[in-house]
């Protein structure tokens, strides 16, 4: 059955070869075992799969050997009701922490999943659930955050708590990388860095952990990273010494001190220093809020200059320089470093010009926090500063960067659209939300009249409280999820889909109460296409309506498809405007609330997110390949509503992407 | 699999995982019969299942052999020593056999069971009733006496079993006077033995229609500690002796079908000492490691055998043929933390390395003080072991009684 060879007690151990090869054996009969096993008994089976595959890991050669089992492993169900079973959600960041475990079980099914994703970007398992480019993605991030396992021997601490096992990450990590190639590895990490840092994020966190990493492999003379990393200058100096007095990384009070014995002339090098490395990576040195905190005693000028702000900026900060002041004093600080660019960018957009935004901006200045809202933030973000600072940071990110709102890894697309597209639109009501959450604990918004309180309303989307957000999502985002479940949950019984309702009450008047989808919800067939295309064009297309710019965003809905075009799911998105591309293509730009909005939808869809007329944290797609991933979206019922006449080649076009992708099995009887 | 509805129904008494996947890959159809708390469970995965509380008998024990029959259940199988004489009173009503129940009273108390075999003319130690340390210490001198010790000579040990628990548990051994003081009064009243020097071992009889379908030998290396199966050449050299101790407890106990579980002691002159039998599937994973070398399931075995609809030829055709059908030899280790106080667990790098090291259910430390053992079993976890030479398997499970899996 198994065991051709027969085993003998007289025989010479087996050689380092034939051991790898025995122990392949018996992972491959795990395998079967947990294969055959019915789903009740594969816990049962688990075991014996994950021994049997940390012997092999083991060996010289072992990761090659799981690797080329990737496929087998997972469909036997070793993922099964573990979040590794979801690949397409894997956080990289949480990876450091696995590896690192004293837990074999850990350790181990980590390796195995890294080793199913890199069978997958090499193209060798086409997987259902995660295309090979995101699988590369992913495996680059992962090595950058884990570039000591790489390029370092175990550390005290490792050996301590892993003995072994410490082994089984470094050797995967050098499988990994032979298999992409080391020179690849440090830059497709830079250019995956810039990549993202074009997006304008409010959460640099994961970005400032992998520049550190390359920092720390830079400064290592034990390791050679060849002719690669040359493009990382920029980045490692915006964090880490941006300017001419902070160049060695002297740490805080060092350059505290030397500030002091500067003139003007030397200060506002420094300012321009800074306010350079800050607008070209959106990334903020902590060196950085020293300066502006000693500036705010050396006039306007140099706060200006140390912001980088241009003329529009600089009046705004002329015009409200004792609320500035006041931000600076409480918002920025060492630890709260990105809070700068906030404030920045807010200035920029002049929204303090707008009658309640200032004296809304003052309220947040002195807003008691509520316990939980205090509780949360010293959580998330610990308690170097006051979490008052921490909230005001990000109040302050959000209003200057509104398209740097992610979701992070939950379900809460809707919520982090609603908070993007009121820090866009309605900057003041953005505020009271926040004041209400983080002093009240409690938002009410109305339904149809109706009063829905967050405190009330029990289950949103999101099962357990998100953690890896911004300090205002953080704090707001729990209520909005309750309240949109619930009005989810007023339109039960209603024929047709929800969003019709609950995306204009929930977001804001200027949603368009008209409502369109090209799916019939109760089959999950495709309906109406043509009309629903030919309407679209007529309400969003210069061309078509007028050549009329989009006034406010709208929020629409997308079926995202992978690099196979194979559907993966609905999400919401805002439009925000549709424009000639400096190519002269007509191209919708818009917001996507998932973190990382350069993706692959397949079929020839890329979603681009600079150099095709994006301004930060925008995404864009030509009209047509747009029109084509569009499900839902709203418009004015009051406006004209003549259908737009569209070529026929145009519109087969549209319908051809439809077809080849979300829409493959979506055809109505009679399309076929 | 798809069930043939001209075969048996069977129901399982007790909850075992392995036995339901073993239930759910055979063509008989099935329904576990166990407490409450595994009911979300069997929905979940759509087991059939019956909630029973398996405490003492009692006035309502009818309940559940009713419902069973209404069911249209023909036979019930014991997973565990508790529900032995459940099986007994339901297989009574369900198969119209009254006498049942009263055989499984007899195989759930081992004073008992061995004065049955005794009158049936099978040889067992010496063997003694205790209700307190008195008793004990009046056996221990006895046993001694009979063995013309002089003062101040080592005794020989006697052992100490609970009535009606499972294998080890509550299994201790005692040596002197002293060491009576450290037996909880509420492990009273017990079973008293002579130690037997000899060998010990453990069989494993499928029997149908009051025949041996098929008999393994387990070969115990430290009892308490290790098996292996098949036995060694040495021992199964005694094979048909063996056989007939098996056909003679049978024709005593009044055995028709089922799986018995016998342990016994061969002595240096070749002479059987029968110790205690179970009426249900043996503890330390024999069944999977049967499986391991054999290739059927166990499980379904027992089923077969159990199953009234079963027939001569099916059960023929069934089982391969002992010893010479195994694929190499399995053994198991169970183990046991040697030091105090532990703070993980880790694979010794020898036995990983070992060629023959198959697989471990060890899981890491979940205190860091080992409390003290007091009697047999209550391992921590079995490590399972495979290889073609049984002397090779039998030194290195041996060799694990000196290895650390827990520093």
């Amino acid at each position: 059955m198994i065991n051709q060879q027969p085993f003998s007690g007289t025989q010479p151990e087996p050689a380092a070869g034939g051991k790898l090869a025995g122990l392949c054996e018996k992972l491959d009969e795990a395998i079967t075992l947990l294969a055959a096993a019915r789903d009740f008994a594969k816990p049962g089976r688990l075991p014996r799969v994950l021994d049997s595959a940390r012997r092999v890991l083991l060996q010289e050669g072992g990761a090659a050997e799981i690797e080329r089992r990737a496929r087998a492993l997972e469909e036997a169900g070793l993922f099964v009701g573990s979040d590794w079973d979801t690949p397409q959600y894997l956080v990289p960041s949480l990876t450091t922490n696995a590896l690192k475990s004293a837990d074999p079980d850990t350790v181990v099914i980590e390796a195995l999943s890294e080793l199913r994703l890199l069978a997958v970007a090499m193209g060798e398992y086409l997987h259902p659930l995660i295309s090979a480019e995101q699988a590369r993605h992913y495996l680059t991030q992962v090595m950058a955050i884990n570039l000591w396992l790489l390029f370092g021997a175990p550390s005290e601490a490792e050996r301590e708590t892993q003995g072994r096992l410490a082994q089984i990450p470094r050797q995967l990590f050098h499988h990994l990388a032979e298999r992409i190639g080391y020179e690849h590895i440090i830059d497709s990490l830079i250019e995956e860095i810039w990549r993202i840092l074009q997006q304008r994020p409010i959460q640099v966190e994961p970005v400032k952990q992998m520049i550190t990493q390359i920092a720390i492999c830079q400064a290592n003379p034990e390791i050679d990273l060849g002719t690669s990393g040359q493009g990382a200058d920029r980045l490692v100096s915006s964090l880490f010494g941006p300017t001419q007095a902070c160049r060695e990384d002297p740490g805080i009070e060092i350059y505290g001190e030397r500030l002091t014995s500067m003139d003007a002339t030397a200060l506002q090098s420094e300012a321009t220093g800074f306010a350079r490395a800050m607008h070209d990576t959106g990334l903020v040195s902590p060196y950085h809020p020293v300066l502006l905190r000693h500036l705010l005693d050396h006039g306007d000028h140099l706060l200006a200059e140390a912001l980088g702000l241009s003329s529009t900026g600089r009046d705004c900060l002329l015009c409200y320089r004792e609320l500035v002041s006041a931000l600076i004093s409480n918002a920025v600080h060492p630890s709260t470093p990105q809070a700068v660019y906030g404030l920045a960018l807010m200035l920029e957009r002049g929204i303090l010009y707008q009658p309640p935004v200032a004296p809304a901006m003052w309220r947040q200045l002195r807003l008691p926090l509520c316990d939980e809202t205090r509780r949360r933030l010293t959580l998330t973000f610990g308690d170097a500063v006051p979490p008052e600072a921490h909230l005001l940071e990000g109040v302050l990110c959000m209003l200057g960067q509104p398209l740097g709102v992610g979701q992070g890894n939950n379900p809460t697309c809707q919520s982090a659209r609603a908070l993007s597209m009121w820090a866009y639109n309605d900057p003041d009501y953005l505020l009271q939300m926040v004041a209400w959450a983080a002093r009240d604990d409690e938002i009410i918004m109305h339904f149809e009249g109706q009063p829905i309180s967050s405190r009330e309303s029990s289950g949103g989307v999101a099962q357990y409280l998100p953690l890896d957000l911004d300090p205002v999502s953080l704090i707001v985002v729990p209520h909005l999820d309750r309240i949109y479940a619930e009005m989810g949950r007023r339109c039960s019984g209603r024929e047709g889909d929800p969003h019709r309702w609950v995306n204009p009450e929930f977001h804001g008047w200027w949603a368009g109460r008209g409502f369109r989808i090209n799916v019939d919800v109760a089959s999950g067939q495709l309906q109406d296409l043509e009309t629903f295309l030919r309407h679209f064009y007529a309400s969003y297309h210069p061309y078509y309506n007028g050549n009329q710019p989009l006034i406010h965003p709208q929020p629409a809905g997308v079926a995202v498809t992978d690099s196979a075009a194979r559907f993966i799911g609905w999400h919401a998105i805002t439009i925000l405007r549709v424009s000639l591309d400096p190519s002269e293509v007509m191209r919708v730009y818009f917001y996507n609330p998932n973190n990382d909005s350069g993706q692959d939808w397949g079929d020839g869809t890329k979603v681009s997110t600079a150099s095709n007329g994006e301004r930060y944290g925008e995404a864009s797609l030509p009209f047509e390949q747009f029109a084509s991933r569009l499900y839902i979206f709203h418009y004015d019922p009051l406006e004209h509503g003549e259908l737009a006449q569209i070529t026929r080649e145009e519109l087969d076009r549209v319908i051809g992407h439809i077809h080849r992708s979300w829409g493959a099995d979506r055809l109505p009887n009679a399309e076929m | 699999m798809k069930k043939d509805p001209d075969k048996g129904y069977i129901a399982l008494l007790g909850w075992s995982l392995n036995a339901v996947e073993a239930a759910e890959n055979f063509d008989r159809r099935y329904v576990v019969v166990a407490p409450e708390w595994a009911e979300e469970y069997c929905q979940k995965y759509d087991i059939p299942y019956v909630p029973w509380n398996f405490e003492r008998l009692n006035d309502r024990s009818m309940e559940i052999a009713d419902t069973l029959k209404e069911k249209g259940v023909d036979v019930a199988i014991p997973l565990f020593e508790e529900t032995v004489e459940w099986a007994g009173a339901i297989n009574a009503v369900l198969l119209d056999k009254p006498r049942l129940y009263g055989q499984s009273l007899l195989l759930r108390d081992k004073a008992l069971m061995k004065r049955r075999a005794q009158l049936g003319g099978i040889r067992v130690g010496i063997f003694e009733e205790a209700h307190d340390k008195e008793d004990v210490v009046r056996f221990l001198k006895r046993v001694n006496q009979a063995l013309l010790k002089l003062d101040g000579d080592p005794n020989d040990p006697i052992h100490l079993k609970a009535f009606d628990k499972a294998g080890c548990l509550g299994h201790r051994v005692i040596r002197t006077p002293d060491e009576v003081d450290s037996i909880p009064d509420e492990e009273f009243p017990l079973l008293m033995e002579s130690h037997l020097d000899g060998w010990e071992f453990a069989v494993e009889a499928w029997i149908h229609n009051g025949k041996i379908a098929f008999l393994n030998i387990s070969e115990y290396v430290t009892l308490g500690y290790s098996v292996f199966v098949p036995a060694s050449p040495e021992l199964e050299k005694f094979r048909p002796q063996i056989t007939a101790q098996i056909e003679k407890l049978i024709k005593t106990f009044d055995i028709e079908f089922g799986l018995i579980h016998p342990e016994y002691f061969v002595t240096s002159d070749g002479e059987m000492y029968f110790g205690e039998v179970a009426y249900r599937p043996p503890g330390f994973k024999v069944f999977e490691l049967l499986e391991r070398v054999y290739g059927f399931s166990a499980y379904q075995a027992s089923m077969l055998v159990f199953d009234p609809k079963s027939t001569e030829e099916e059960v023929k055709a069934f089982f391969p043929k002992e010893v010479v059908d195994a694929k190499g030899y399995a053994g198991c280790f169970g183990v046991y933390p040697r030091r105090r106080v532990v703070s993980h667990l880790e694979i010794p790098e020898e036995v990983e390395d070992d060629p023959y090291f198959e697989s471990h259910e060890l899981t890491p430390p979940q205190q860091e003080t080992v409390t003290k053992r007091t009697a047999f079993g209550t391992h921590w976890g079995l490590v399972y072991f495979r290889g073609e030479d049984p002397h090779r398997l039998r030194d290195l499970l041996k060799r694990q009684e000196e290895v650390d899996y827990y520093v």
